[in-house]
């Protein structure tokens, strides 16, 4: 009998687990899944190499890109400017929070949005205007499948954005470093987006 | 500790705090999360699939015609994308994120949704860890049975020369959908659910990391499988380029191939996140005292898969969205007249698929090194190099994948180098085998059923280690690729070595994963005649192999004749051996005598709770005070529950840093 009062008494819950990292598993969680995010990329990279290394050197003269495709360098600059100010805006709102300057979070967060949100922009208008698309050559297959899984992304870290930013007006979030995990780690992931951008822009643009 | 034992698994809602959740009622029975929801959500999310492609078919004047291929494959990936969605949306595997999102108050986690009240409860969405780990190998033991009936259809076909009951095509199917389902519905994720029910209790956690994640990841996993099996209702009949599904052949094939890429990209989301969840709980939730040299070998065998699985998988996802666009964007990936290159496919698919037969193999190590040290009484021999070994074999396993390729007409440097990480990777793995030899020796060997097995692991999995040896040196393989040398090769290691380490599992975990015994002498006869039917079944396989008999074919020269048909006779053993060990489960589980909760006299900390373990594991997270393999040495504890903790020393800084 001694047990039913002993089940009563605890019976609203696992106990606490005992804390065995001073990193919070959430922040884990999403690292790891940078991780994998990072072996998706180099799929996609090994497929380009591949196309660029392997045979464009024996095939379609050696160009790359091959005649008489032409990459917008200047335009994705741009898009490139763009995204790297949306990581300081983003910076800025998860320092707002922990200042507890609220109106500096939504407006950070905000900013963020609309700067990743004209980058998705013109680059589907970049799409548009290209002059070349996926069927053409490993080249055009290789391009769209590298800033397209990018620009997918972008889309994903625009939706935990805008959660982010729902919440943040609907008043959640504080100082605490607990209290505004939910602005981090979307934090966290657009950083990683954004330093993949710079990858991808590098590899397929630049050099 | 009498507290934490009177806990019952499936009678807790006899506690006022745990009564079941209220069931809706009237209408709202089809709003609520659940089977009733899923019935009408499921059908509306293929409807609006449809509408979508039809709908932006239209929209951009393309004739539509459902006979016209291109539209179909669209239709097939939409609806292989959007009805799994709106399947797991309706059951409500999505529910909380939806509340979080939209910025709504959580409705704070009052724990209903825990344990298991009857068997119906494995239908629901379940955040509980042990539920999981039982609807996990119940999922795949189901999946197992259909693909190993494909197996029987390929040896009946097979038992004499010519062509029997099949033609060329539906052989093709079979073998493909066997591998398939075995590696991606089977064998990986069968190590999923018995991770998910021991280790949490293995590290004293009260559950896993992240609990809606893990009811998700295991949701995700039985759509992998029926997409799989839906590619024989899809003209053309299943996908049957193999589990390797090369270009070009991939890209040619009937429509049935989409179920093998989206297949794929399903189960394999599921492995990534059951894998992350494993990590962080491994990382954050370990009992106090339990430092890393402390872990049990389990334990530490899932953190080096887990890994491999996080940083590998995605490649598996690449290779097949690359063969879909191909093939429904008409894209050039591989398409070597526009300047792709098919080759490429097979190095971005085996840099996947060789650290996966790692994924498929270090859990199994763990379950022989926790069902050897117990069973044999002995503490384990070379605990940190076992560990390490682990680590190194993570490691070295993403340095080998083009020895899948020495045939392949790949760059002939690469042969020398990849040969050379193969057999250096018998290094790490022979470290494991000889310190499992170690341990047995002169151990109080107590021969139950998972000791058998563990012992007819070790066994099936040197002989398939020494195959494999053969077959990584260059000319020997190129002498014996293609052929029934390599079928032989791929079922001892996976058959005799991952099989037998998930029936040592199983057995081993049985009565804490039920609170029942299995019947010992029934177990016994399983291993026994599935021993025997194995070897009679894959031995002469090797022989076939060398004296030319190609592999993936369903026909052979007469002279092949009599090994094939003892082959297919012995299978048909081998199948009916599985019926001895589904009877025995299912008859123990229901009706076998009520179990200790320590039925092996083992240390570590699963076996410190009840028969089954209680709804929360435990009323207080224990404390780790020693090795987990302390057998034999007297006195000797891994760990102590809460009340007992001021009664034992921690002996000083023993093995922790």
């Amino acid at each position: 009998m001694a047990t039913v009062a002993h089940v009563e008494e605890h019976g609203h819950g696992p106990p606490p687990a005992h804390q065995s990292s001073r990193v919070d598993a959430r922040l884990l969680g999403i690292y790891f899944f940078i991780g994998s995010e990072i072996m998706l990329f180099g799929s996609f990279f090994t497929a380009y190499f591949f196309a660029r290394v392997v045979i464009a050197p024996h095939a379609y003269g050696g160009h790359w890109p091959p005649e008489p495709f032409k990459l917008p360098v200047y335009v994705a600059l741009l898009n490139t400017i763009i995204l790297l100010t949306s990581s300081f805006t983003m910076h800025w709102a998860l320092q707002s929070i922990k200042r507890n300057n609220r109106s500096g979070l939504i407006a950070g967060l905000a900013l963020t949005f609309l700067l990743g949100l004209t980058f998705l922009l013109i680059q589907a208008r970049e799409y548009t205007r290209i002059g070349f698309s996926p069927h053409d050559l490993a080249f055009g297959s290789t391009f769209f499948g590298l800033t397209g899984l990018h620009g997918l992304h972008v889309f994903l870290g625009l939706n935990l954005l805008a959660y982010a930013l729902v919440r943040s007006i609907r008043g959640h979030y504080g100082p605490n470093a607990h209290d505004h995990l939910g602005v981090e780690i979307p934090g966290i992931y657009w950083h990683f987006v954004d330093v993949m951008w710079i990858v991808v822009y590098t590899t397929v643009y630049v050099i | 500790m009498m507290a934490i034992e009177a806990y019952e698994h499936h009678g807790a809602g006899a506690a006022g705090h745990h009564a079941p959740p209220r069931r809706p009622t009237g209408l709202r029975r089809f709003t609520a999360a659940g089977w009733l929801r899923v019935a009408w959500v499921t059908p509306l999310s293929f409807g609006l699939a449809t509408a979508i492609v039809e709908g932006a078919r239209a929209g951009l004047g393309t004739p539509t015609s459902w006979h016209n291929q291109n539209t179909f494959q669209t239709l097939l990936v939409a609806w292989y994308v959007m009805v799994p969605l709106g399947f797991l949306i309706a059951l409500g595997a999505f529910d909380y994120w939806f509340y979080w999102i939209s910025g709504r108050p959580t409705r704070p986690e009052d724990h209903s949704s825990h344990g298991a009240r009857s068997w119906k409860d494995y239908f629901r969405v379940n955040t509980d860890h042990k539920v999981i780990g039982i609807q996990y190998v119940c999922t795949t033991f189901f999946f197992a049975m259909i693909s190993g009936l494909l197996a029987l259809f390929m040896r009946a076909e097979l038992a004499r020369p010519g062509m029997q009951f099949v033609d060329n095509n539906q052989f093709n199917g079979f073998f493909s959908v066997h591998a398939s389902v075995m590696i991606f519905l089977f064998i990986v994720p069968v190590f999923a659910g018995l991770g998910n029910f021991v280790i949490p209790l293995m590290i004293g956690a009260p559950d896993m990391a992240f609990p809606r994640l893990n009811a998700l990841s295991f949701w995700l996993l039985p759509i992998g499988g029926l997409i799989m099996l839906s590619s024989y209702l899809i003209p053309g009949g299943a996908f049957s380029a193999g589990w390797t599904n090369y270009v070009p052949l991939a890209v040619v094939q009937p429509d049935g191939n989409l179920a093998f890429q989206m297949g794929v990209q399903w189960a394999g989301a599921s492995s990534i996140v059951t894998a992350l969840n494993f990590l962080v709980t491994i990382i954050t939730m370990r009992a106090p005292g339990m430092t890393f040299w402390r872990m049990p070998l389990l334990v530490w065998a899932n953190f080096a898969t887990s890994t491999l699985v996080v940083l590998a998988t995605p490649f598996i996802a690449g290779s097949q969205f690359f063969i879909m666009f191909d093939r429904v964007l008409h894209t050039n990936f591989f398409n070597p007249g526009n300047g792709g290159y098919a080759i490429g496919y097979q190095h971005i698919f085996w840099f996947y698929s060789h650290p996966a037969v790692y994924i498929m193999i270090l859990p199994g190590f763990g379950i022989i090194s926790e069902v050897i040290a117990v069973h044999a009484r002995k503490p384990i021999f070379g605990y940190r190099l076992m560990a390490l070994s682990l680590m190194g074999i993570l490691i070295l396993g993403f340095s080998v994948w083009a020895h899948h390729m020495f045939v392949s007409g790949m760059q002939p440097w690469l042969r020398i180098p990849m040969m050379a990480t193969t057999l250096l990777i018998a290094v790490p793995t022979g470290i494991k085998v000889f310190s499992w030899l170690a341990t047995l020796w002169e151990g109080r060997i107590h021969f139950r059923t998972p000791m058998l097995w563990a012992v007819g692991f070790i066994s099936m999995f040197v002989l398939g280690g020494l195959s494999g040896i053969y077959l990584g040196s260059v000319p020997i393989d190129q002498h014996a690729s293609d052929t029934y040398y390599i079928v032989a090769h791929i079922h001892y290691v996976l058959f005799g070595g991952s099989v037998f380490t998930i029936f040592a599992g199983i057995y081993h975990w049985f009565p804490k994963m039920t609170g029942r015994m299995y019947n010992e002498r029934l177990g016994k006869l399983h291993f026994w005649t599935t021993l025997i039917a194995f070897n009679v079944t894959f031995f002469p396989m090797h022989w076939l192999g060398l004296q030319g008999m190609p592999r993936r074919v369903s026909d052979y020269a007469p002279r092949f004749a009599d090994w094939n048909m003892v082959i297919s006779i012995a299978s048909f053993a081998l199948g009916a051996s599985t019926l001895i060990f589904l009877y025995n489960m299912i008859v123990s589980w229901r009706s076998g005598e009520p179990a200790p909760s320590n039925p092996w006299r083992a240390l570590t900390i699963e076996w410190l709770v009840s028969s089954p373990p209680p709804v929360f594991n435990f009323d207080e997270i224990p404390q780790v005070v020693g090795s987990p393999y302390e057998y034999g040495v007297k006195g000797a504890r891994h760990a102590v529950m809460g009340g007992e903790r001021a009664d034992v020393q921690e002996p000083h800084k023993v093995g922790s840093h």
